[in-house]
């Protein structure tokens, strides 16, 4: 109970709403390919918040619309429709100066390389110093740090004929990174690594998100990197699919595990529900549920106390690990009871509809809820 | 250029053997636009050379005598009232023959030259290094000229440093003796040049009329020393009114000059040749830096992914034109001085590389890559970073 109690208070430091704006923000968001006739719709009414200093990993098929998304908001393609906000920047009607303006705050990493044949390593990072105006004195000793960092401090003042293919991605890394950009946007930059090479990289994302509060944008099907992902987008056909907070959502599997109807499922079902779970706070004395109310919502006690009030009068309390709630949805009818807090509740809240879809999903879930509506009556 | 390093120069020079290879077609545009305008300008240098060698201040002429070569004169009569004129010093008259002048020595065909007469106690040329003067006293002897060492070879003459002379030769008919030789210059209306004194020439000319030096082609006036010659050149106009044309020795050039370029078709065809070296040039100026901007798309988009603004481009490309410009101009301006050396020793014309020709050409080329280079532009500036994903 004692872990659960401080994997709890985590979580509800994790679930509280952040003040600060997202760093990206996409609302509605739609993205056509083509005209007339042969328009297509690529993005379908997307919707994503992502905070400073996150690291997302965006996965799906090829043709799903990630690289679409990726490049919407790297300010590379023009927004259609809907709203997509990168570092306070309304991208829907920008201006061409403020674009300039937000690429330079960016850091690209491509899947080609896209480095000059006519400039050493050196140089070609060089590139991306000298356009943020960072002087030579600090930008020099800045660019042989990076370089000789990512393997390569015996080839900075190489050409890229003198390099291989994983060298050549290792100073495209290096000169999207150089400048400490807020947002970091990389296709593919592990691909053509090896495993230590490719661990740096991502240590260098790491660094940079924890102590720059730069937030990371991947897409890639590497799994040996997934680990580092703060958040997990799964896109399919346009949509997104699944949006998890890595962290919270293990958090929150292990503390619903807890919960005795949840026991059985599969690790699959419950970062499932994780992600459809929200977390409510009610004050001491406030009403839960109404009796007589139609029912929308299941609940599981993370903390606290409730009274059970049937007409008025009180028929039980109860508490951590108890839920209530489930009647309405399962049989259809309205609330026996009112449900009121004894003292300050945290609650786990599921709406009808998720409910419903943990209820199809998981034959044990059923059964075990139907044992337990049983064995209260 | 916002970014340190010298991205132009590196792009251009980094493949030497393109490099040359560009450059090449570059070189070869600016020899053409010379070729062509050293040409014009031989036609009109050559013609005029002549006229710059003349000792006079002032030049009178018949006003309709449209250039030098047409055969239109005056009465000698014009000479005496000028002479007589405020400010002028002297008045010399100046016998010109070109048609009715068929020069033939044995073996070779007639052809027509230029013969130029006039009093030889009158100093008609500057004559700098004097090579006329040491031969004045022989041209006094009957039926004597010196020939133009420059006239064409085909009159059959050998005119080299080592020939010999007297050499023996037909004039219109008459015998003549060729005792020695100058040096003038060949142009498009004549082949060769003759100096003779006048009496011989009234001898040789008589179809001119009963008094044959009666009838003048030019009069050369000196003017007094403190004399200033446009207000001198506008009152002998007015004296004479329409009768006879007064000019000024630059003003006679630039006529000279103008009818070239304006009434025949020389001007006409050298200045269309010198705008397709133009336009050939612009051509390859432009496939060579599209051709680089082609190449090194993926590059240039990724740096406007990164925020590089497309004023960074436009001072790219134009960059390189100028590089290019000066690559191809350098070659091209001696490989033409060279060929300026052959030709005007095969053709006899004054070929001749003034500066001010120097720098023409130059701001041509350098506008022409210039224009190619805002051509190529466009393509850079439409490259969609979008494409790199």
């Amino acid at each position: 109970m004692a872990t659960n109690e401080s994997n709890l208070e985590q979580l509800i430091k994790i679930w509280e709403p952040s003040v600060e704006e997202p760093c990206i923000k996409v609302e509605h968001l739609n993205h056509y390919y083509g005209e007339g006739e042969m328009r297509k719709q690529v993005l379908f009414d997307q919707c994503l918040q992502i905070r400073r200093g996150e690291i997302v990993i965006l996965k799906g098929q090829s043709g799903c619309g990630k690289t679409t998304l990726l490049t919407l908001i790297g300010t590379l393609r023009s927004v259609q429709e809907g709203s997509l906000n990168v570092i306070g920047k309304e991208l829907n009607g920008v201006s061409a100066e403020d674009t300039t303006e937000l690429r330079k705050k960016t850091g690209f990493i491509f899947q080609a390389h896209n480095l000059f044949e006519s400039l050493t390593a050196f140089q070609n990072v060089r590139m991306s110093t000298e356009l943020q105006g960072i002087p030579i004195e600090d930008a020099s000793p800045r660019i042989e740090a990076a370089l000789t960092r990512l393997g390569l401090g015996h080839r900075i003042h190489y050409k890229p004929k003198s390099l291989s293919g994983g060298q050549k991605q290792r100073v495209a890394v290096a000169r999207g990174i150089i400048h400490e950009p807020q947002l970091i946007l990389a296709d593919e930059p592990t691909a053509a690594l090896d495993e230590e090479s490719g661990r740096e990289v991502v240590t260098i994302f790491q660094e940079l998100a924890n102590e720059k509060k730069s937030t990371v944008l991947i897409v890639t099907h590497d799994n040996r990197i997934l680990d580092v992902a703060d958040r997990i987008v799964v896109m399919e056909y346009g949509k997104i699919i699944s949006n998890v907070l890595v962290k919270p959502n293990a958090l929150m599997s292990s503390v619903i595990r807890e919960f005795s109807v949840f026991h059985s499922l599969t690790p699959q079902s419950l970062s499932h529900l994780a992600e459809k779970v929200t977390l409510q706070n009610y004050p001491s004395g406030s009403e839960i549920i109404r009796q007589g109310d139609i029912g929308y919502e299941f609940f599981l006690i993370g903390r606290g106390e409730v009274d059970v009030e049937v007409d008025g009068k009180v028929v039980n309390t109860l508490s951590q690990g108890a839920f209530f709630g489930e009647i309405s949805l399962v049989k259809q009818q309205p609330r026996s009871a009112t449900v009121r807090a004894r003292s300050n509740v945290v609650c786990f809240v599921l709406s009808k509809d998720e409910f419903q879809s943990v209820m199809d999903s998981s034959q044990s879930f059923e059964e075990e809820l139907r044992n337990a509506i049983f064995s209260r009556r | 250029m916002s970014s340190g390093i010298p991205l132009a120069w590196k792009n251009l020079t980094h493949d030497r053997r393109k490099l040359v290879v560009a450059i090449g077609g570059i070189v070869f545009a600016v020899m053409l636009m010379f070729q062509q305008r050293g040409f014009n300008d031989a036609l009109f240098d050559s013609t005029v050379k002549i006229v710059r060698e003349l000792n006079a201040d002032l030049v009178i002429v018949n006003p309709l005598r449209f250039s030098l070569s047409s055969e239109i004169r005056f009465a000698r009569s014009a000479i005496d009232e000028a002479a007589s004129h405020l400010g002028v010093s002297q008045v010399k008259p100046l016998f010109i023959e070109n048609i009715a002048a068929r020069l033939r020595i044995d073996k070779h065909r007639a052809h027509p030259i230029r013969v130029i007469a006039f009093d030889l106690n009158n100093e008609v040329f500057f004559d700098r290094i004097g090579e006329i003067k040491s031969q004045l006293a022989r041209l006094n002897e009957p039926n004597t000229a010196i020939m133009d060492r420059l006239s064409m070879v085909g009159y059959g003459f050998d005119l080299s440093s080592s020939a010999k002379f007297p050499k023996m030769g037909e004039l219109s008919g008459r015998p003549i003796n060729i005792i020695g030789t100058f040096q003038s210059g060949r142009d498009f209306a004549h082949d060769g040049n003759l100096i003779m004194s006048q009496e011989n020439f009234a001898n040789y000319f008589r179809y001119r009329g009963l008094d044959p030096l009666s009838i003048v082609d030019l009069g050369l006036v000196k003017l007094q020393k403190d004399a200033d010659s446009t207000e001198v050149c506008k009152s002998l106009q007015a004296s004479f009114g329409k009768k006879f044309t007064v000019l000024t020795r630059q003003q006679f050039i630039d006529k000279e000059i103008g009818f070239w370029s304006r009434s025949t078709p020389v001007g006409v065809i050298f200045t269309i040749g010198t705008i397709m070296g133009f336009v050939v040039g612009v051509i390859i100026c432009y496939q060579i830096l599209a051709n680089d901007i082609s190449e090194h798309m993926g590059e240039f988009a990724t740096l406007k992914a990164m925020g590089y603004k497309n004023s960074y481009f436009f001072g790219l490309v134009i960059c390189q034109s100028i590089y290019l410009a000066i690559f191809g101009f350098v070659p091209g301006l001696i490989l033409s001085w060279g060929l300026f050396y052959i030709n005007s020793n095969m053709t006899g014309l004054l070929l001749e590389l003034t500066m001010p020709r120097i720098a023409l050409i130059l701001i041509a080329t350098l506008t022409m890559c210039i224009v190619s280079g805002l051509l190529a532009v466009r393509k850079l500036i439409a490259a969609d970073p979008a494409s790199l994903f």
